[in-house]
């Protein structure tokens, strides 16, 4: 692919990236995460992988769908906005992350194939969408099975517990 | 005639989606038919459990029956299954008039349909973990039980304390089951396989570099560590069993338990050769003992004294785990699902009269004989008397830990079983020594009586002659 393009989605995952963390807002929070997310996929789609692509948007779109009930249910936006900074943690969250960092350079410089240039693939034939059903519907029938029930479970629970009064 | 094994599970399916349908499009009917008709099914699932071919013994590589197995554990932990459950719908009868105070809707048995269908999918779920032998396998349907009791836990909404403890068992069991996968993540990334069978004969290979394995081991060891409610593990246990619908307790406290321990002896089957693990059950096992015993102490809520209790029980069962003794830990097991279940359901019909504390059961022998009996039946079994199953239960668990010589566990399981008798036997001094306000008799249906004096009698047959429950593992 075209590196013009890996730069253009990295830089928008950096920067939505640090914007998870800056904001003060926990919806413009969880809004640069979508954004972040979306680049990523992009970054999958590139490489050919189209199926993580597409999983990695429809799964964390629900994932954060949940996390924005999350903060409409838990958290008083405004008390959020105006909380001041805590040293302690701002230092330590800085500690953590320049910890992982570090440790992730190190795994880098251990790891042989890092640095070794790979040729590049041709195009890509492999239908993955299809390889990923047909194991699902074969070898993994049974516990792809047990999910059905589970969703059953699951839908009946939500309208036993969410079920309103009628007069 | 004989049925395959993975028949059972359909046939159990087939049950709770009957009572759904008939539910949904007959509103007319009397609800508490469904939860006959579920027991009756049940039970006749029961009986076409001992009628079955024998399953494929070698291990298949992949499909179905890399999965599955129907080996006698299985089977035995199946019927197990089907026993809770059939007793659980019992006391959910008596237990409906509570229901339908405390649950939104138009007719005045709203709800009550779900609250007999679910228990059945639970118990789908925990006789395909009897069966699992692949952590996919596993962890589906450990989810598909879990969710199940998600629901069955909050399901009389209106009342705060079951509010709160649905919250604190969602938020808890997630927690447990992220513990899960990443173990199982751990585990499947050092050996690249997620069959048991297959992950032994990996790790049975004294090149491969152990410790990734050994700490997704422990992850997992955290996760069931939830289920069965061992320290330090078992924080949820009180406030979840206390708010719970009384019945969903008592499921909980059995079936959820057992799954767990059948779960626990498949998947410690690859990794106990290794010395660390043995050690860290060891001490898992202490701490259980002596936090479940000693917190039982000054309990004086009925429900929340059997949350203890059986924080206390998973200690003796993790002695037997400890122990190897597979056959030791399903007879405790048995004998534990017989007298919980029989305490749980006095506890049912009485709390419909008066509440679930202690005092609430003071004078019971006056006003009721008859479950006075049977809860005095249920003590003596929990606290290990002689002649009751409770006493052989625990009999069998410090053999097998006196062969292994963990001297330590037998030593502190017998000054716990001590301390047992003093909480036990709180509950029977308040039935016949205390005196009560309240002279009414407690009614008690005719099913419910019939149950327990099957449960009471069973509970002194098997301590006197266990042989049938040690063979059906042979």
């Amino acid at each position: 692919m075209s590196p013009i393009l890996f730069w253009l989605f990295a830089f928008v995952m950096l920067v939505f990236g640090a914007a998870v963390v800056i904001n003060r807002n926990p919806i413009a929070s969880a809004l640069s995460l979508v954004v972040c997310f979306m680049g990523l996929s992009a970054l999958f789609i590139s490489l050919d992988a189209f199926f993580i692509g597409i999983i990695q948007v429809l799964v964390y779109a629900g994932a954060v769908m949940v996390l924005f009930l999350f903060i409409i249910m838990l958290l008083d936006l405004r008390v959020e906005e105006r909380r001041k900074i805590n040293l302690v943690a701002f230092v330590g969250g800085l500690a953590v992350a320049f910890a992982l960092f570090v440790q992730i350079c190190f795994v880098v410089d251990q790891l042989g194939a890092a640095k070794q240039a790979f040729p590049s693939l041709r195009a890509a034939k492999m239908d993955d969408v299809h390889n990923v059903g047909l194991l699902l519907f074969t070898n993994y029938n049974l516990p792809f099975q047990i999910i059905g029930v589970l969703v059953l479970v699951a839908t009946i629970g939500v309208v036993v517990l969410s079920k309103r009064e009628l007069r | 005639m004989t049925i395959g094994a993975p028949i059972l599970e359909v046939e159990v399916l087939v049950i709770g989606l009957f009572v759904l349908m008939v539910e949904a499009f007959f509103e007319r009917i009397d609800k508490r038919t469904l939860a006959f008709a579920a027991i009756f099914g049940l039970a006749a699932v029961l009986a076409a459990s001992f009628f079955l071919a024998p399953a494929p013994t070698d291990v298949a590589t992949t499909g179905f029956w890399s999965f599955y197995t129907a080996d006698l554990l299985a089977i035995f932990f199946k019927r197990f299954a089907l026993v809770t459950t059939i007793l659980v719908l019992v006391m959910m009868v008596d237990y409906a008039p509570v229901v339908r105070q405390s649950v939104h809707g138009t007719t005045h048995q709203s709800g009550l349909g779900e609250f007999f269908a679910l228990p059945i999918f639970t118990c789908v779920g925990l006789m395909w973990m009897a069966s699992a032998i692949d952590f996919v396998m596993i962890f589906v349907s450990l989810e598909l039980v879990t969710m199940s009791f998600y629901v069955l836990v909050s399901f009389t909404r209106r009342n705060p304390a079951t509010l709160e403890a649905g919250v604190k068992y969602l938020i808890l069991s997630a927690l447990s089951t992220g513990f899960l996968v990443y173990g199982i993540t751990w585990i499947f990334g050092v050996t690249g396989e997620t069959n048991l069978a297959r992950v032994t004969a990996v790790l049975a290979d004294p090149a491969l570099e152990s410790g990734p394995a050994l700490f997704g081991m422990v992850l997992v060891l955290v996760a069931l560590g939830f289920k069965i409610a061992a320290v330090p593990f078992q924080m949820w246990v009180p406030d979840v069993y206390q708010g719970a619908p009384t019945p969903v307790t008592a499921f909980l406290s059995v079936g959820s338990k057992a799954a767990g321990f059948v779960v626990l002896l498949r998947v410690l089957q690859p990794f106990f050769m290794m010395p660390q693990m043995v050690k860290a059950l060891t001490i898992i096992a202490l701490l259980t003992l002596l936090y479940g015993n000693l917190a039982a102490l000054p309990q004086t809520n009925l429900k929340r004294l059997l949350a203890y209790s059986s924080i206390a029980h998973a200690g003796y069962l993790l002695i037997g785990v400890v122990s190897f003794a597979g056959e030791a830990v399903a007879y405790y097991l048995v004998a534990y699902l017989l007298m919980t279940l029989l305490s749980f359901a006095v506890l049912v019909v009485v709390a419909n009269q008066t509440g679930d504390n202690i005092e609430d059961f003071s004078g019971l022998a006056k006003r009721s004989p008859f479950l006075a009996f049977a809860m005095l039946v249920a003590m003596a079994s929990l606290a290990g008397v002689p002649f009751t199953a409770g006493f052989l239960g625990k009999f069998y668990i410090f053999d097998a830990a006196l062969r292994q010589h963990q001297t330590t566990l037998v030593v502190v399981g017998v000054i716990t079983v001590a301390c047992g008798f003093y909480y036990y036997l709180k509950v029977v001094r308040a039935m016949y020594w205390d005196g009560s306000s309240i002279d009414a008799p407690v009614p008690v249906s005719r099913l419910s009586r019939v149950t327990m004096t099957a449960m009471m009698v069973a509970i002194v047959v098997l301590g006197v002659y266990p042989q049938p429950i040690l063979n059906a593992l042979k």
